[in-house]
């Protein structure tokens, strides 16, 4: 069985969201390894140090908005300061609960986010990524 | 005897009269004589010479006349010791046989006569009137003093007729003297004329010079005058005439009319402009004051007839205005002004006055009256309030509606000055323009202001203030008007306040929405996704897991509806619930009640509030705000130092501003500042429920009527600024 991507990361604070997010990425065989983040802040260093150590980013992130200490947006926000090169092919899907209009507007503000799915996250939502990155 | 009986004829003779023989014997003597040197010796033999009466002078004469025998007669006027004036005549009295035998001596009084012409002499003096007089046989001209003097030559000075000519001005004055005298000479006519003479000090003099000609067979013989200086006079007269010119021409132009009334003969005097004020040809005036009376418009004549009248009786100036009736049918407004001229006895004889029409004034003036009518109205009518206002800042007038927003009546308004109505903090700004006004640089400004109501409460309202000038341009007084927005300000700050609730409950269900759209569906996402797998899944022990989560799930779900739920109850049941609570007092007690949390941290507070701040709160919702802060601080102190807490407290008006500062981690506010506040998904099933606190607390002081807001620096610490309404 040959997964799409070696990895991919979930960044988000509910342990049952994450959860979910897990059974489905592995029913559709999307990823041999997937890494968790609590919240944005976590995250960011979490990456920081894949940089330090020579490793790379996952090339899949999926993004929750409302986190404590370092929500989504301000995740957002420190990753594109990360150098180009370093993250030019990471893909970043915002995944939440949010059905607000205007945090799919402000998502699609920023170019690295690549696509906003409403949680429960499908294997649907997941075939589209693979879609994507098949291409 | 002839001697004797002509003697005897002496005695009768109308003259004093005496003859003396030469050793001053009176030999005979007249009765007039007597009279006048009464004898009072009682001795047949008088010698003249002991006459008293009779001057030394004569005596002399006498003596002289007797040791000489001089035989030709003398003549002499001389006064005696009782200032009476003789003229003596000393003639010699011959015997028959010839022989100078004595003389005749005729004394004449002539005191009235001298009298009379030193009289003359004074009153030339006096008047200044000098006299001429030609002799035109011996072709001399004589001149007295007073001439003398008027032409300022020395008194020895001789005149000829030439000299006296030349004195006269060269060209008119010199030729017209010349023939007058040389036309008088040939004629005989008299002259009376007024010329310039230069005297021998080179001045200028107006003379006024008379003559008049003696004609003998025909033939004038002399002539002779008098000669005045008139030249202050005549410098008078020219004056007063270019004065009466100019008023001729300012009276003409002014069109007025000058009359003059004899009350006496009931004559009339009109001048030029009197007719054209009139409109009647001067032709057809016959000079009687029943000619004025005819023009007169019926109604008003028999009062002008009695002030008239009243004039002459109480001796008063009259002024009267009147209407007449001009031929052409037409009426016009006169107005009359005059004043009584009083003869010498007291007596009113003649009034002297001027007319004016006053028709357009007249006009002008009901124009006036009618238009300061309409504004009086206006003003006083006008639902905005109205006042002129004096340059002094004080009030002129108000009308009622102003009266009636500030709750004075008129009469107590305007012993107030402005300022004692005026809201302290409006009057700098009042001033302001008010002097610029002042200066001139603004004829009008429109500001809000507050005015102070009787009743102590405050007035709003929209002034506009407005110059109003003199005629000169200079500034007279001001317009004030004032529109009453107290109401509208009232309801205006209604209609705010309600718009504040309406925007804050707004945001509040834009909160709800936000809360309901991440924390609510949050869950409901995780339940229908564990039931979903629940559903899927054969493996018992992933069952369990599923179940616990799902159990989870719906825990959290019932914590988050809990906080709403607390939340609604916040911001809906807060108002009634309000009391007093005593700031310090409820600090104190949430201190106390984590005491042993700051022990833990080793921290330490710094309350420096009043313990007589009395604010207005839920007692409740205050111990939660404050839990929320001290535990904050606590949760969020510095690893590298103790916990120290600050609280002081500041009082502005009617609200109580409290300060709680820590020296904790502090928070970036760039980052978190607008989001602080905010209710978070973090509250969860987070055991520390983080996120709800500041939320919850933020709601909280909100519904007191209160705010928060915070300061912080990373590693510095964190301060929150909260208000409460003081009670």
């Amino acid at each position: 069985m040959i997964e799409y991507v070696e990895n991919a990361c979930v960044i988000d604070d509910d342990p049952i969201s994450v959860f979910g997010l897990k059974k489905t990425i592995k029913e559709t065989k999307f990823c041999k390894e997937i890494i968790v983040y609590e919240n944005g802040y976590e995250a960011i260093n979490g990456l920081k140090d894949l940089l330090n150590t020579n490793s790379n980013i996952p090339p899949i992130i999926f993004l929750d908005l409302n986190m404590p200490i370092m929500d989504g947006w301000d995740f957002l926000e420190d990753f594109i300061k990360i150098p180009e090169e370093n993250r030019k092919n990471v893909r970043i899907y915002i995944i939440s609960s949010s059905v607000d209009p205007r945090d799919l507007i402000k998502a699609k503000s920023y170019s690295a986010v690549n696509n906003f799915f409403v949680k429960p996250v499908t294997t649907n939502d997941l075939q589209k990524v693979i879609d994507e990155i098949s291409q | 005897m002839s001697i004797l009986s002509s003697l005897n004829y002496l005695q009768d003779l109308p003259i004093a009269i005496t003859v003396i023989d030469l050793n001053f014997k009176i030999k005979n003597q007249s009765s007039a004589w007597l009279k006048e040197f009464p004898n009072d010796f009682n001795s047949s033999s008088i010698s003249f010479l002991e006459y008293h009466s009779i001057p030394q002078q004569v005596k002399v004469e006498v003596l002289k006349m007797t040791e000489s025998q001089q035989i030709t007669p003398i003549e002499l006027e001389v006064k005696n010791h009782l200032n009476s004036w003789y003229r003596w005549k000393l003639s010699p009295s011959f015997s028959s046989e010839n022989n100078f035998s004595g003389i005749i001596i005729i004394a004449k009084n002539i005191t009235e006569e001298r009298r009379e012409r030193e009289l003359l002499k004074k009153a030339e003096q006096v008047a200044q009137i000098g006299a001429w007089e030609l002799d035109l046989i011996s072709n001399k001209l004589f001149w007295t003093d007073i001439t003398r003097i008027i032409h300022e030559v020395p008194e020895d000075y001789t005149p000829t007729l030439e000299k006296g000519i030349n004195f006269y001005k060269a060209g008119h004055h010199r030729e017209t003297i010349t023939a007058i005298v040389s036309d008088s000479i040939a004629t005989g006519d008299t002259w009376d004329t007024e010329l310039i003479i230069i005297t021998a000090n080179n001045t200028e003099k107006w003379v006024r010079a008379r003559g008049e000609t003696e004609i003998i067979d025909g033939k004038c013989v002399r002539v002779y005058g008098t000669f005045q200086d008139i030249h202050e006079q005549k410098l008078k007269d020219i004056a007063y005439t270019r004065l009466a010119e100019r008023l001729k021409i300012a009276t003409k132009t002014a069109k007025i009319g000058i009359w003059e009334y004899n009350y006496t003969n009931k004559n009339l005097f009109w001048s030029d402009e009197m007719f054209d004020l009139y409109k009647i040809q001067k032709a057809d005036f016959d000079g009687h004051k029943s000619f004025w009376d005819q023009s007169l418009h019926p109604e008003d004549r028999e009062f002008c007839m009695q002030k008239v009248k009243e004039a002459f009786e109480l001796k008063k100036d009259l002024e009267v205005e009147f209407r007449i009736i001009l031929p052409n049918g037409k009426i016009r407004n006169i107005k009359s002004v005059a004043y009584t001229e009083v003869d010498i006895f007291g007596d009113a004889k003649k009034l002297v006055g001027a007319n004016w029409d006053v028709t357009e004034l007249i006009y002008t003036q009901l124009q006036l009256t009618k238009s300061e009518e309409s504004m009086q109205q206006a003003f006083e009518n006008s639902s905005v309030g109205m006042a002129l206002i004096g340059l002094e800042g004080n009030w002129i007038d108000v009308n009622s509606s102003l009266c009636t927003s500030v709750g004075y009546s008129r009469e107590e308004m305007i012993q107030k000055k402005i300022i004692e109505v005026t809201h302290p903090h409006d009057w700098t700004k009042d001033s302001h323009f008010i002097k610029k006004m002042h200066e001139g640089k603004l004829t009008n400004y429109t500001i809000e202001k507050r005015f102070f109501h009787k009743d102590g409460t405050i007035v709003n309202a929209l002034l506009t203030v407005t110059t109003v000038h003199k005629v000169n341009g200079k500034l007279s007084h001001f317009i004030a008007q004032v529109i009453d927005v107290t109401a509208m300000i009232a309801s205006e700050n209604k209609t705010k306040s309600l718009l504040e609730i309406t925007k804050h409950q707004n945001e509040s269900l834009l909160n709800f929405a936000h809360i309901v759209s991440h924390n609510l569906r949050s869950h409901s996402t995780n339940l229908s996704m564990l039931t979903n797998f629940l559903k899927e899944e054969t493996d018992n022990g992933e069952k369990v897991n599923l179940e616990r989560m799902l159990s989870d799930a719906s825990e959290s779900l019932s914590e988050t509806v809990h906080h709403l739920n607390e939340v609604v109850h916040i911001t809906t049941n807060t108002q009634e619930n309000l009391s007093n609570v005593n700031l310090f007092d409820s600090i104190k007690r949430v201190e106390k009640n984590i005491l042993a949390l700051l022990k833990e941290k080793n921290a330490s507070c710094n309350i420096l509030v009043e313990k007589d701040v009395i604010i207005k709160a839920v007692p409740a919702y205050l111990d939660s705000i404050l839990l929320n802060l001290f535990t904050n601080s606590v949760k969020y102190s510095s690893q590298e130092r103790n916990l120290e807490i600050h609280i002081k407290n500041k009082i502005t008006n009617n609200q109580v501003t409290l300060h709680f500062s820590d020296n904790g981690q502090g928070i970036d506010l760039k980052r978190h500042g607008e989001k602080l506040f905010g209710m978070y998904k973090t509250f969860h099933n987070h055991k520390d429920a983080k996120g709800i606190g500041l939320f919850i607390t933020k709601n909280q002081v909100e519904a007191m009527n209160g705010s928060i807001t915070v300061h912080s620096t990373v590693n510095k610490g964190t301060t929150f600024v909260l208000t409460f309404e003081k009670a």
